[in-house]
């Protein structure tokens, strides 16, 4: 308790003697304000977004300690309530629990050990009050997520197995080696991008899972593992490929997540090339020193529309049906860069190309 | 019997072509992989002078998802609208959309996919009872 900042409180009461005395009785064990009428009260509250408790005498001219909280409670819920009376006021009492939503009554005159508990008591109800909201905040979150996860990981799974049952019901009806050539290459198409769905929705929780390790990260050898991938996959075909790793000095980052983001920028830049470009052409430049990395990925292919843009990273968002996307990759980007506070910028003109930009920092070897 | 397929999928766009071919009902078959080309194609086509061309649209599509189509398509002038008869296709078992479906009243029907041979003969059948 002693090193944690002090709890803040605020007493209302039109006595100036009940304040002077609240004010000597408690100022070491509390920070106090002392409202002599509802305008100043407001006035704190406003001025102070931290005061977590409100304590407030019943018998006041103008308005009394219910209709305070009544009113309070609207424009201020957070703070807890607690009201202070005569023993006689019962009625009040009633008035309190039912309109004013108070925490704790305490009857006049007051025995100071009491405040002192009912303080300390209020402080707790109000802490888990707090983190109560804010997990139901992250939970209205991830349900909300978890809502459009089903709906999208449906289509995208189904879709492919039923193009596949299609393509079947319709093979069997064909004759010639030529025709079943051309549905089973299609075949393999759907199946091909029900598999990178797999593996994006296995990248997705990855991230979530939040555990990351740091390494010392050799971006050469990460971006010729990468490369040779999509070289085995064919994703390099009629692309020229520029690519310059310079790296100085050694750079300790998570490598799941810089695999995710070099992975995801690349496989965009080779997929949404535009058909009739000649010189086709990605680039890709690293860049690894004074501690951060800068990564630029760049390519001449059908470029994003401005009106998309600022949606690009957003989670099952398609700016285009150019090509098969499953509206994670950016999104995981995004989630990886997170992960390992790195930026990304991006500048893209429709049919000309898209840049995009990453720095990371570099984190600092901790070593045990 | 025209066909307009509408669906961001290459394979099952080639899917459904094959199916209308083969049904031996077909004049003319049209496939979109973005829905604004069809609607561009629609606009732009001469006046229908017959009630001759079944539109499949797929539901989950990026852009122009098929409701931003068939709402489109509702808003069109009563004489082109008039020559199409608009089938939703779709792999959703999703209750929004399946409930969405019955909102448009230019939707004659949900169909779920795959399309089959079967499927589609149905659909001829029925229209070609209903015109009669």
């Amino acid at each position: 308790m002693e090193n944690q900042e002090k709890i803040k409180v605020l007493y209302l009461d039109d006595e100036p003697n009940n304040l002077i005395c609240f004010m000597a009785t408690f100022r070491f064990d509390f920070t106090i304000f002392i409202a002599p009428n509802v305008k100043k009260a407001y006035e704190y509250l406003a001025e102070h977004p931290d005061i977590n408790i409100v304590l407030a005498d019943q018998r006041m001219p103008v308005q009394t300690g219910v209709e305070f909280f009544e009113e309070m409670r609207i424009i201020y819920p957070a703070p807890v309530r607690m009201l202070i009376t005569a023993y006689s006021d019962i009625e009040a009492v009633i008035d309190a629990v039912n309109k004013g939503c108070i925490f704790r009554y305490i009857k006049k005159p007051w025995n100071d050990e009491d405040i002192k508990l009912a303080i300390e008591e209020a402080q707790k109800y109000y802490v888990s009050n707090s983190l109560l909201a804010a997990k139901n905040i992250e939970l209205q979150a991830a349900y909300d997520e978890l809502g459009k996860f089903a709906y999208s990981v449906t289509h995208d799974l189904r879709g492919p197995l039923l193009s596949v049952l299609g393509a079947l019901e319709l093979s069997r009806d064909m004759d010639t080696v030529e025709d079943l050539k051309e549905m089973l290459g299609m075949m393999e198409i759907a199946l091909k991008k029900l598999d990178e769905f797999v593996k994006s929705i296995h990248e997705y929780y990855t991230l979530k899972k939040g555990i990351s390790s740091f390494e010392q990260i050799d971006f050469k050898a990460l971006v010729d593992d990468m490369v040779g991938l999509f070289r085995i996959a064919g994703k390099m075909e009629n692309v020229r490929f520029d690519c310059t790793v310079n790296q100085d000095g050694v750079f300790y980052s998570d490598i799941v997540s810089l695999k995710i983001i070099l992975n995801n920028l690349l496989s965009n830049a080779f997929k949404y090339q535009r058909k009739n470009e000649q010189n086709k052409f990605v680039e890709l430049r690293v860049v690894v020193e004074n501690g951060k990395a800068e990564i630029e990925v760049n390519d001449n292919g059908i470029g994003i529309h401005e009106n998309h843009i600022d949606n690009i990273f957003k989670i099952f968002y398609r700016a285009t049906s150019e090509q098969t996307g499953s509206g994670f990759g950016l999104y995981n980007v995004k989630d990886a860069l997170a992960k390992v506070q790195g930026e990304i910028k991006v500048e893209s003109s429709l049919n000309a190309g898209t840049r995009f930009k990453v720095v990371i920092p570099g984190r600092v070897n901790e070593q045990k | 019997m025209n066909f307009l397929v509408i669906d961001d999928s290459k394979l099952d766009c080639f899917i459904a072509e094959k199916i209308i071919r083969n049904t031996g009902n077909c004049t003319m078959v049209k496939s979109f992989l973005q829905a604004s080309e069809a609607l561009t194609y629609i606009k732009n086509a001469p006046i229908p002078q017959s009630r001759d061309t079944i539109i499949l649209v797929d539901i989950q599509m990026p852009v122009m998802n098929g409701f931003d189509f068939v709402e489109e398509f509702e808003k069109l002038n009563p004489d082109i609208a008039h020559g199409y008869f608009v089938y939703i296709i779709s792999s959703s078992i999703n209750e929004n959309d399946l409930n969405r479906v019955n909102n448009y009243s230019s939707v004659i029907q949900f169909i779920n996919k795959p399309l089959t041979s079967n499927n589609l003969r149905q659909i001829i059948q029925s229209l070609a009872g209903n015109a009669q």
